[in-house]
């Protein structure tokens, strides 16, 4: 992304929080954060620590990335909160933690990833917030690591890598990481992923498919219905009634579909999923949260209008996905609700809801 | 990235004052020599940033403003694309790579554009605004 200070931003005069900000440290950078043996490790991987498959992901370097800004707090605050008019990042350090094998080594790699992220970012500028990364294969040592980040006033919530998480996200497996995250009033964030992740959770399809466009157009939403559907099914809303469940890098325009095909079956097979006392919609409006990027592009605009009167405004967050080759300037969003929304939608999309999700101090 | 950064807000044309004839405003945006075959700038012109291509001899100018989400167009790479046809008689499928150095690709997220004539391959129905360029007195000029 080359320069792009020549457009003023159409924000500056109201809140905006982006819920999808994510870092890129230099592993070598991140093994300063770990004891040994992982610390070598991490140098020293066999390919890379964090296997992210092999698929064509760049283009064969035709698009840019800026993963150099987001490797010091004061060039991603130019570029998220001078360049785009964001006020509140809420930041996570983007950690593939399914992707790495062995399980202790993914635990280690969380607290690097967090205390990186607290100790480069968080703590460098009153505007960052952030979510605290847990480690799906060790419940136990993912709420310890809750426990341990919940003191810092920056930690809003927390990132669960939902691509390649087994079993998936609703099993009672997880429930002391909900608990723990319920105690300390800790939103919950699931971020979906394609490549290494995705061929974990899919492989069959990973394997057939022959070119990344295929695998990215699949990959977050399958990842997101799996959770969802997990996370109902299994009652996690009903059994933690505090808890604010997000789901990023997805858009919003697969909720529709889902919350009324979940409202048919559940009908249909109420035995199934005997936690629930009101149904799957009801759930998915009262506790579930949409992040905005990757805007749908609809031929016709107005399309798109639909779908979030669909899902209402009170469930649509604001973000970017910055700095990765798919992000969304804030206008792509903007500028549609510009159009077609009125002040009130325009201010819960740009920060209310999200500041109602998250329960931000601002 | 190719090419460089040039102001012609300063630098109205003598040529263009001098013209009058339909080019419109000239805008002197470099010396023709200073932009070898291949090469690019973006220039300031009346609060825009254009493009100046010169390929094959030939040059072109753009504006610098992509339409899906308003990113730097023509500060991208210039590379070829993949063309694909089905022979519904034959049945075969027949995949290429061609117009290589012609079709330019916006750095934000790789939206593909002609080149000769800023025709929008991504999406149909956009074409790049273009501007008229020409050499004179080995300046290149652009009418805006």
């Amino acid at each position: 992304m080359a320069e792009t200070e020549r457009r003023p931003s159409l924000l500056e005069s109201e809140t905006v929080v982006d819920t999808d900000v994510h870092l890129s440290p230099p592993f070598d950078e991140l093994a300063e954060y770990m004891d040994e043996p992982h610390r070598s490790v991490t140098k020293y991987p066999t390919y890379t620590p964090v296997n992210r498959g092999g698929w064509n992901r760049y283009m064969g370097g035709k698009i840019e990335t800026e993963k150099d800004v987001v490797r010091s707090a004061d060039t991603l605050y130019e570029k998220i909160c001078v360049e785009f008019g964001i006020d509140h990042p809420i930041i996570n350090a983007f950690p593939v933690l399914t992707s790495i094998p062995e399980d202790d080594r993914a635990v280690a790699t969380m607290r690097a990833y967090n205390d990186y992220l607290l100790d480069r970012f968080l703590d460098e500028y009153d505007e960052f917030l952030g979510l605290c990364t847990v480690a799906t294969q060790d419940p136990a040592a993912a709420a310890d690591e809750l426990d341990r980040m919940a003191t810092e006033d920056s930690i809003v919530g927390l990132y669960l890598l939902n691509s390649g998480a087994h079993p998936p996200l609703g099993d009672p497996v997880y429930d002391e990481i909900y608990r723990t995250a319920e105690k300390h009033g800790l939103h919950v964030a699931y971020h979906a992923s394609a490549g290494a992740p995705f061929a974990k959770d899919f492989p069959v399809q990973d394997a057939q498919f022959n070119r990344f466009l295929e695998n990215h157009m699949v990959a977050h939403p399958w990842a997101h219905m799996l959770t969802m559907t997990s996370l109902v099914v299994n009652g996690v809303p009903a059994k933690f009634p505090d808890l604010n469940f997000s789901f990023l890098e997805a858009g919003y325009g697969w909720v529709p579909y889902m919350m009324f095909r979940f409202n048919k079956e559940y009908a249909m097979r109420r035995s199934e999923a005997p936690l629930l006392s009101k149904t799957p919609e009801e759930y998915v409006r009262d506790q579930f949260y949409f992040a905005s990027q990757p805007v749908g592009e609809p031929n016709d605009p107005a399309h798109l209008d639909a779908i979030i009167d669909v899902l209402g405004p009170e469930n649509l967050m604001l973000s970017t996905d910055y700095p990765h080759w798919d992000f969304d300037h804030p206008d792509a969003l903007d500028k549609h609700v510009r159009r077609f929304g009125d002040d009130g939608a325009r201010e819960r999309i740009l920060s209310g809801t999200a500041i109602e999700a998250f329960d931000l101090p601002i | 990235m190719a090419g460089e950064d040039a102001d012609a807000g300063e630098a109205e044309s003598d040529a263009g004052r001098a013209d009058g004839s339909g080019f419109g405003d000239g805008h002197v945006v470099a010396r023709a020599d200073e932009l070898a075959d291949g090469d690019r700038l973006v220039a300031q012109v009346r609060g825009r940033e254009v493009a100046v291509f010169r390929h094959d001899g030939e040059f072109y100018a753009y504006l610098n403003w992509c339409f899906h989400q308003g990113g730097p167009c023509c500060e991208g790479v210039l590379s070829g694309t993949a063309f694909a046809t089905y022979d519904r008689d034959t049945g075969e499928n027949d995949l290429r790579w061609d117009r290589e150095g012609e079709i330019l690709n916006c750095p934000w997220h790789g939206w593909e554009y002609d080149l000769l004539t800023g025709e929008c391959l991504s999406r149909k129905g956009f074409t790049l605004p273009s501007y008229p360029v020409e050499v004179r007195d080995g300046d290149v000029v652009v009418a805006l």
